[in-house]
Order: C-alpha cells, then structure tokens, then sequence
C-alpha cells in the first residue's frame, strides 16, 4: 500500500519534470526587446540611404531612378509607380555569383521636393559603405540632371 | 634547385587559384565605369514617336514573338519583364566533355550546361518633355544549370547554376530590327 503510493509520487514526479523539460525544449529563443528599435546606427545608415531633391514631377522622379539604375548596369527587376518603388540587381562582375540588390522608394515630401531612400544589399548582408550610396546618388543626380535639362525651364 | 623549389608549387597554385575568385567591393558596382556608355549604345534605340504605350505594347508582341512570356509590366514607368526557359545544351560542350574523360582516364566527367532561362528587363521613356521621342533600352541576361558530373570518386549533383549578362551586340540588334519593324507596321495599320 505505502510501496504503491510511493511509486504513485514517483511517477507524478517524474512526469512533472518531463513536461517541464519538454515544455522548456518548446519555448522559442525570445527575440531581444529591442529588435525592432531603431538604434544609433540606423539612424546613421538612414541618412546616408536617403537625398532629397528640388522635383515636382513624381513620375519624372522614377523614371529618373530608373534611368540612373540601368546606367549603372542595373537590370530592373520590379518597378510600381502607383508606391514609388522600384528595385534592381546586378551580378557583381566579373564573377557571376554574388548579387547586388537595391531598392528605392520615391515619397513626395512637399510640392517642390523628392525624397529618395535606397537600400541596397550584397548577397543578403545590407550595404553599409556610405560610398555605395554616395555613388549611387551621383548617378541618380546626373539622370535627373540630364532628364531635367531637357525639361524647359518653366 | 629543382627539388629546393618544389614545395613551393603548391603554394604558387594555391594563390592561383585563389586569384581566380575575385570579390567586387560593392562601391566600384555603383560607380560609373568607363564602359557604361558601350553598353548604354548597345541596349538603347530612340524611336520618333508620340506614342509610348504603343511602343511598350510592340515590344510585348516582339518579346512574343521571340518566345518570351511576358511576367511583369507597369505602363506608368514604361516597364517590361520577360522570360524563357530553354535548353541549353550544346554539342561543343559534350564532345570536351568525353575528350576531358578519355585524357583524364575516366577519372573528371565535367558537368555541361542542362538548362537555361533567359530573362529581358525592357523600360521605355519619353526623351523631351513634348513626349515625341520615345527611348527603349533592353537587358538581356540568362542563368544556366549544369547537369552532374564526377572528380574521382567525387559525385557532382546536378543542378550548379551560374549566371551571365548577355552582351553580344546581335541579340540587342536582332530585337530593335523586330521592334522598329513592329512599330512600322503597326503605325501603318491604324
């Protein structure tokens, strides 16, 4: 009787730490509070990813991008004007196995002004050399320039 | 002297091979290089044309026509997207690759080229703000998938893929020849 009830309390216990251990084996590492909390380097990487220039036309603004995208060899891959977004890739040549993605995105802020935010990606590690943009950038100013040039004056 | 530098051949064919892999720094991807303009005149036509979204829809007909399926297209930017899957097998390729097992003694078999998609990413745009020149440029690149293979007692799976822009003048010729002929056409039949 008493042997029993031993074995009974054995077992429960035994069971209890089972469930724990398989409840504790279940359990996802939770993600860092912070995850999803801009840090100082993003705001940094932020401002180097984004320009604003004097433009009007949204539209001319994308196509602008575009332009100054395939320029640079880009293949343009996704383009939606309705959201301002267009994204492209080009293979890091001369070797045809690393891949450069970049998205842009074009918000109006104000009537005369364009914002312009990139990111770009280099196999799936972003891009944090402030020269890539810089780069980018220029040649986004020289199609804009260049398409603007021909625009008349008014 | 011969024997004293023999260790150092492997090493001299190990930094080779290394030499082989070269890494782009991302920067040098976004500058602008001096052949950008060679590839900007090969994929580039100007059409006189007020007609943009005719232009774009021709250049669907003639992507067609040329066996491409049409994936993604947004008239508002003047975008285009269009693919193919083909075979990519080629007799050279066979013929060094049985050339490649009789000399290695049976021991390399190289993988040859299976399968290949190419894929055409076309934008038109108007040149002046009046809108009466239209430009199309194209781009024109394919990935390929390699059969097996064998090193040794090495089994290569199939499936290693690589990728390559296309940069043969003639294709980018053989397109605009098509095109502008479409739009000849078409202008005619309206």
């Amino acid at each position: 009787m008493n042997k029993s009830t031993m074995h009974i309390t054995l077992l429960g216990t035994s069971l209890l730490l089972a469930g724990t251990l398989l409840l504790q084996g279940c359990a996802a590492p939770q993600p860092a509070p912070d995850l999803l909390a801009p840090t100082e380097a993003q705001m940094k990487i932020r401002s180097l990813q984004t320009r604003t220039f004097d433009l009007t036309d949204r539209n001319a603004a994308i196509r602008g991008v575009i332009a100054s995208l395939q320029d640079l060899g880009f293949i343009i891959e996704r383009a939606n004007e309705g959201l301002g977004l267009v994204t492209a890739a080009r293979f890091a040549e001369p070797n045809y196995y690393d891949v450069v993605t970049i998205t842009v995105t074009v918000r109006q802020e104000t009537a005369d002004k364009m914002s312009f935010r990139a990111n770009a990606i280099y196999n799936n590690k972003p891009i944090e050399d402030p020269k890539v943009y810089q780069n980018f950038f220029a040649a986004l100013q020289r199609a804009l320039f260049l398409s603007q040039e021909t625009t008349p004056s008014s | 002297m011969v024997g004293k530098s023999r260790p150092f051949a492997p090493i001299l064919a190990l930094a080779l091979l290394s030499g082989c892999v070269t890494h782009t720094e991302p920067a040098e991807l976004f500058a602008l290089t001096p052949d950008i303009p060679k590839n900007r005149a090969m994929q580039t036509r100007m059409f006189e044309t007020p007609n943009e979204r005719e232009l774009l829809s021709a250049s669907a007909a003639v992507l067609q026509d040329l066996g491409f399926q049409v994936e993604e297209s947004q008239r508002e930017v003047g975008f285009l997207r269009a693919t193919k899957e083909r075979s990519a097998r080629e007799y050279g390729q066979y013929v060094r690759q049985v050339l490649v097992l009789i000399f290695s003694l049976g021991k390399l078999m190289q993988p040859v080229d299976l399968h290949q998609k190419i894929a055409a990413s076309l934008i038109s745009r108007p040149l002046n703000p009046e809108a009466t020149r239209q430009e199309v440029r194209i781009m024109f690149y394919r990935v390929v998938w390699k059969g097996d293979g064998q090193v040794d007692n090495q089994y290569i799976p199939p499936g290693e893929q690589y990728m390559e822009m296309i940069r043969d003048p003639e294709i980018y010729q053989q397109f605009f020849a098509k095109l502008s002929k479409a739009v000849f056409l078409e202008a005619h039949r309206i």
